[in-house]
């Protein structure tokens, strides 16, 4: 810690410069009863080098994807993320800011929040996007209550909102908690046995506040049917679809089939996996959505000469200013995680981004072609689908995965874990990593254990 | 100017990617879904993306850039290693969904800064799952809703906040679905015992505090407030935005706190990013640890084949609390925000104490030196202290209400001002209790020499004239900005030709 505390040695002179005697001087108003009775019971300090090399030690007996050959996604997409992004987002003037209150300083950061709302607003067709919530499930959920907010007074089912009953039960979870304060009950919707949405399920959801459907859905089905949805739940309901970005290169914008609010995980762009955090929430809407949507908004403007600036706006929604009636409570987003987003749009351009979108689904198709061959192996939606697929096994998937884990391979996700009726499904997914002998092992291993399931059964 | 979108000479893409695996059918996409017009995104090759960053990241200002002095922030200096270490595959390469044998690492890092946090914190048990400081207390409210309900208390429907309290406390229990009560602060921005005794009753689910309070001042009578919430049957809530100042030196679990959060990225340095991400897990004492979103880091004495990956003599794994309120965030919070605290809480182990006491050492000496600066430069009747007290904790308040009455010269002309030297300005118009408030918070980072500085460049400012400070800052890659305009003009993303 002596690194750390330039005054380590000199607390006697600025003591002794106010007047006090020692360092307990400034403790004085802290009643004894409530202070701590000697040293914190901690380890003591280390170095630099200590703490690097522990590091690396502790961390080093985590299984990393990349040392490994990975199909586990189900949410999470591990992408290749261009060097310049990480040497660029690791710049002090970017990394070491606060939220940019005075913008006379913090034009960098401004700006290049408003150009990501730009890309964000392109990409899925729509043309207002907040600069990130915490990542794809807390920002379905704020989309649910924003759209009660919105919709609520002259809905047939007010308080109501209906969503997938694919939608993970961890997003689920997140969903119920930032719902059940406003006491909006979440009905889901059915899906029919090719994993597409069924449509007649959806017409219970007219007259309710929202709808949250994902594309492609959360067993990589891309449905076709979500095109006709806004048509039938009406315009005083809210279409809310949550997107994997990537695929947004190939596959056409929620924006223009009706979405009334984009939502997602921005973590294919831009960031590592990173166990799961920190990542970035998208969150895009229209515009009768814009006054009571969650989180900051950068706006262009003027400064008192008149040259183009930028500046937060819109600040009356938050927290800081409307407190308890803010529209959220949300202050620290992840402004740097959708920094790195933002540059990695921008080096893919509209070019790149559809090349992303199109090895991300060869990969996929790839696998399907591999697997469909693999003995006892059944690819369970006759779908098309991008990124990731559900397979059916011999013997339960959970036995499947530890036994291709002995072998090397993550496996892929055990589906009972998201559907406790289902054993013997495992949602396979692959990414622009993935590659042609990965795909081959998977199927040789898979293989191996069904002859393994034909000798025991 | 450099703007994203005008570059659009580069015919390709600023990175280049191997082919794609070969397939037998070409991959599709439903022909009702296909992309009709791809994104209008610009064409920028690898050079001019990274001269764009470049020159962006030096029209902003970090702690790297100067000093940052900015009150209830606690911005210290961000430590590189912790960089480093955060892009270790160890951290950045590994799935939450992979199975506890594979991430004995990182549940050993869980359970290492759960227990240093609960150590700290006087609490029982921590959760590392909720992402920022506001989402911990959301997340702490719905425990301590859900703890009512089971008990059949469905009475609690309010919670008390002072009306110096973080914006976020009010917001944050409002969206758990909780009546809010604020109480006034007394005339010395501390809590008013009688106001709290006429609000707490058989409705009171909670009170959320912080402690030192927003004015930096340390609640002596915080025990006896604990007493009337407790007396009534509500739940006592610590704001851990201010714990930089008590770290070793009490703990909220002393004063008599139930729950707590944490911002991680305040007191154990995970860079603020301009604005994200942070990580802000709770503890609480036992009667609400069944309540707290799963899964925890736990471990025990191995059995049989659960060693071959293990860190040490334990066994890491995931638990379920009983009575659990679901999940805050889809995953296991930030991680990668985890690891760095990690690595800033080993720098400092049980001298955490010392980086408490020097953030206290600094702000007191930084009051100290600002008012001998100004007595010396003939302008300390401009401005007094936001509150009367002898001794500050992490932060102080100034009251600029007499250069506002004399002269017309507001917080935020000084603010601006202070622009123009190179400072980051102080936190302004927070709490709103103080009027012509300025948050000042130095923290441990900042040496003597930089404190006697800024004091002497603080009392320079104070004696511009009211006109030239009105037109500061002048220095800056833009002049005051004007938010109205943004307001009523919304131009919110690239209008491309529209």
């Amino acid at each position: 810690m002596v690194d750390q505390l330039p005054n380590l040695g000199r607390e006697d002179e600025m003591l002794k410069a106010m007047g006090l005697q020692d360092m307990e001087d400034l403790f004085s108003d802290i009643p004894d009863e409530v202070r701590f009775k000697g040293p914190l019971p901690l380890r003591p300090p280390q170095s630099e080098e200590e703490i690097l090399s522990d590091a690396r030690r502790i961390l080093g007996a985590n299984i990393s994807m990349g040392s490994r050959t990975s199909f586990l996604g189900a949410g999470l997409y591990r992408n290749y993320i261009p060097a310049s992004v990480f040497q660029l987002v690791t710049r002090g003037e970017f990394l070491t800011a606060y939220t940019p209150y005075q913008p006379e300083v913090s034009q960098g950061m401004l700006q290049a929040m408003w150009e990501f709302q730009s890309l964000i607003s392109e990409l899925v067709g729509l043309p207002i996007a907040n600069l990130s919530l915490y990542d794809g499930s807390t920002a379905a959920a704020e989309a649910l209550t924003c759209a009660v907010r919105v919709h609520s007074r002259k809905a047939s089912q007010p308080n109501t909102v209906y969503v997938s009953s694919l939608t993970s039960p961890d997003k689920m979870s997140v969903m119920e908690n930032y719902c059940q304060g406003a006491e909006i009950t979440i009905k889901t919707l059915k899906h029919n046995a090719d994993g597409t949405l069924n449509l007649d399920s959806l017409k219970t959801a007219a007259g309710s506040c929202g709808v949250y459907l994902e594309q492609p859905n959360p067993l990589g089905v891309l449905d076709e049917g979500l095109t006709k949805t806004k048509e039938i739940i009406g315009e005083h309901t809210a279409l809310i679809v949550g997107v994997q970005p990537v695929s947004l290169g190939m596959v056409e914008a929620p924006g223009h089939y009706g979405a009334d609010i984009v939502v997602g995980e921005g973590q294919p762009l831009g960031s590592p996996v990173t166990a799961g955090g920190p990542l970035y929430g998208i969150f895009a809407c229209s515009k009768p959505y814009l006054r009571l949507m969650p989180g900051r908004i950068v706006g262009r403007s003027v400064d008192v000469d008149g040259k183009e600036a930028y500046c937060l706006t819109l600040s009356t929604r938050e927290q800081h200013i409307r407190r308890h009636r803010a529209t959220s409570n949300i202050c620290t987003n992840e402004t740097l995680i959708a920094l790195m987003g933002a540059m990695h749009m921008a080096l893919l351009g509209p070019d790149g981004l559809h090349d992303l979108a199109y090895r991300n689904a060869a990969a996929c198709q790839k696998a399907k072609e591999v697997l469909v061959e693999t003995p006892g192996v059944r690819i369970v939606h006759d779908a098309p689908h991008f990124n990731e697929f559900a397979i059916e096994i011999e013997g339960s998937a959970e036995a499947c995965l530890a036994y291709l884990d002995d072998n090397g391979i993550i496996g892929g996700f055990d589906l009972g874990r998201w559907y406790p009726s289902i054993t013997n499904q495992i949602l396979i997914t692959t990414t622009d990593q993935t590659t042609q002998q990965d795909i081959e092992a998977l199927s040789a291993q898979l293989s191996m254990w069904t002859s393994h399931q034909g000798v025991s059964a | 100017m450099s703007h994203l979108f005008n570059h659009n000479g580069a015919p390709n893409t600023g990175y280049s990617q191997p082919p794609s695996i070969e397939t037998a059918t070409k991959p599709s996409i439903p022909k009702g879904l296909v992309r009709r017009q791809r994104a209008r995104w610009p064409r920028l090759s690898e050079p001019e993306m990274v001269r764009h960053y470049t020159w962006l990241s030096k029209r902003n200002f970090g702690i790297d850039t100067g000093f940052y002095p900015l009150g209830s922030c606690t911005m210290k200096h961000n430590p590189r290693v912790n960089e480093v270490i955060a892009q270790l595959p160890g951290i950045a390469d590994i799935h939450p969904h992979q199975p506890e044998h594979h991430l004995q690492g990182l549940l050993s890092i869980y359970y290492e800064m759960q227990h240093m946090l609960e150590v700290c914190a006087g609490m029982d048990q921590v959760t590392l799952q909720p992402v920022a400081g506001a989402q911990g207390e959301f997340t702490a409210v719905r425990c301590i809703q859900e703890y009512f309900r089971l008990k059949g208390d469905t009475k609690r429907t309010k919670v008390i906040v002072p009306d110096s309290a973080h914006g976020t406390n009010p917001a944050s229990a409002a969206m758990a679905g909780f009546e809010i009560v604020e109480i006034p602060s007394r005339v010395d921005g501390r809590i008013d015992l009688d106001a709290l005794r006429a609000v707490a009753d058989e409705t009171t689910a909670a009170m959320m505090i912080t402690n030192p309070n927003t004015l930096g001042l340390f609640e002596a009578d915080i025990s006896e407030a604990s007493k009337i919430v407790h007396d009534a049957g509500g739940q006592m809530y610590y704001d851990g935005a201010n714990f930089n100042a008590i770290l070793g030196i009490t703990s909220p679990g002393l004063m008599g706190f139930d729950a707590v959060h944490f911002n991680l990225h305040k007191t154990f340095s995970q860079p603020h990013g301009g604005g994200g991400p942070g990580s802000g897990p709770i503890g609480v004492k036992a009667h609400l640890a069944e309540f707290l979103p799963g899964p925890l880091a736990d471990r025990r004495t191995p059995t049989a084949g659960e060693q071959s990956t293990a860190v040490d003599e334990f066994w890491y794994h995931w638990r379920e609390p009983v009575h659990s309120i679901g999940k805050v965030q889809q995953w296991h919070g930030n991680a990668g925000a985890v690891i760095r605290c990690w690595a800033y809480y080993r720098r400092y182990g049980s001298g955490l104490t010392t980086m408490s006491e020097h953030a206290v050492l600094n702000a007191n000496y930084l009051r100290y030196a600002i008012h001998k600066a100004a007595r010396e430069e003939g302008v300390d009747h401009l401005f007094v202290d936001g509150a009367e007290t002898d001794v500050a904790k992490h932060e102080f308040t100034l009251s600029m209400q007499p250069a506002k009455e004399q002269f017309g010269i507001s917080a935020m002309d000084v603010a601006k001002g202070l622009l123009d030297r190179g400072y980051m300005a102080p936190t302004v118009y927070f709490p709103l209790v103080v009027p012509e408030c300025m948050m000042i918070e130095p923290t441990e980072t900042e040496s003597k020499d930089t404190l006697d500085t800024f004091a002497q460049h603080f009392a320079e400012v104070l004696k511009v004239d009211a006109e030239t400070l009105h037109a500061a800052p002048t220095t800056t890659p833009v002049r005051r900005v004007d938010e109205v305009y943004a307001a009523r003009n919304l131009c919110l993303r690239h209008p491309f030709d529209e």
